[in-house]
């Protein structure tokens, strides 16, 4: 199985996942802590997790660079065919739901917080606010559902929630514990 | 500012997944002339997003611009605006055409939707936005 793990820069997409990496047993399983045989079922399976950005860093996987937002611009195709054969992924980018996948984890966050989040991981003011505006606007789940549609996103507010909760939040998509939801939250009050 | 400006303002209009929102304002975008949102015009939040609600909430948006003496308005689009629709979305479209047909002139029509991007962005186009 194929997991994207979108969202707008900011919302927690890197922390989370790295999160859920660490739990991916060895065995192959993700049971917590306190798991009991019975509820094994329920553990996620282990997906080789797949840092988008570092892969267009490091692979040149890109076509040109945007000067003015300090941001490369991603060679979709060339990621893509970089993507085939590799089939039980998570894969963690803003740009993760532009790939074949069958599920889609779309993070949200109130974009006064992202901005607060941005400048302290020490963005610039300008893409701290680009970012906000675009979560504020709904961009990546609007595309996500555009492109995957509402029986396949699973919206995930991360607004005042513990990485480790969000991380909890990521595993029952993967398990299939919860159902999709789209468009639970309404951030466009920021930009009025 | 001569007279004349005085009759133009912007339109912003805010297209989200849920909702559609606009604020007109003088052309400095200093002044709020006029504000409302598609939640004011339907009863289900669902339906905030629709292009009926945008189209009810420009008409009413047009007659306070009017009032205000603005004959003109030049519209900034940001958002993709509505469930699984294409840009500009239906309720920016409706809204552009409500306001149209209710007399005002509408001049330029700019999409300034952001993108969001950290060390690296899509394609433009790509995601349609
Ligand atoms: N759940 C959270 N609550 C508060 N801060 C968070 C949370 N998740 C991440 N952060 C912080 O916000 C910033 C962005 O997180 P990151 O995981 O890099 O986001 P992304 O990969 O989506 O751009 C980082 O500085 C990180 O420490
Ligand atoms: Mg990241």
């Amino acid at each position: 199985m194929r997991v994207a793990v979108t969202g707008t820069p900011g919302t927690g997409k890197t922390t989370a996942s790295e999160l859920l990496e660490s739990r991916f047993g060895a065995d192959g399983s993700a049971a917590d802590a306190d798991s009991t045989p019975e509820s094994d079922d329920d553990s996620a399976p282990a997906l080789e997790v797949i840092h988008l950005n570092r892969v267009l860093e490091d692979e040149g996987l890109y076509t040109e660079v945007d000067a003015d937002r300090e941001s490369k611009v991603a060679d979709l195709d060339a990621l893509a065919t970089w993507l085939e054969g590799r089939d039980d992924v998570l894969i963690e980018s803003h740009l993760a739901h532009h790939f074949a996948v069958d599920r889609v984890a779309v993070l949200r966050c109130d974009p006064d917080t992202l901005e607060e989040r941005l400048l302290e991981r020490g963005e610039t003011e300008a893409k701290a606010t680009e970012n906000a505006e675009s979560e504020a606007l709904d961009v990546i789940l609007s595309e996500a559902v555009d492109e995957h549609g509402l029986e396949s996103v699973y919206e995930i507010d991360t607004t005042e929630r513990e990485p480790a909760d969000v991380a909890d939040a990521l595993e029952a998509v993967v398990t299939g514990e919860r159902e999709p939801s789209a468009g639970d939250v309404d951030f466009v009050g920021y930009l009025t | 500012m001569s007279q004349d400006d005085d009759k133009w303002g912007i339109a912003h209009v805010h297209a989200s997944f849920n909702n559609t929102v606009m604020t007109v304002t003088d052309l400095t975008g200093a002044e709020t002339i006029a504000k409302s949102s598609g939640g004011t015009a339907v009863k289900q939040n669902r339906d905030e997003a629709s292009p009926y609600a945008a189209m009810q909430m420009a008409e009413s948006v047009a007659e306070e611009v009017k009032a205000a003496g603005i004959t003109g308005l030049h519209v900034r689009v940001r958002g993709p605006g509505g469930n699984l629709q294409k840009s500009p979305g239906p309720g920016a479209q409706a809204t552009i055409r409500a306001l149209a047909r209710s007399g005002i002139e509408i001049g330029r029509i700019e999409d300034v939707t952001p993108i969001p991007h950290d060390g690296s962005r899509a394609p433009k186009g790509k995601g349609g936005y």
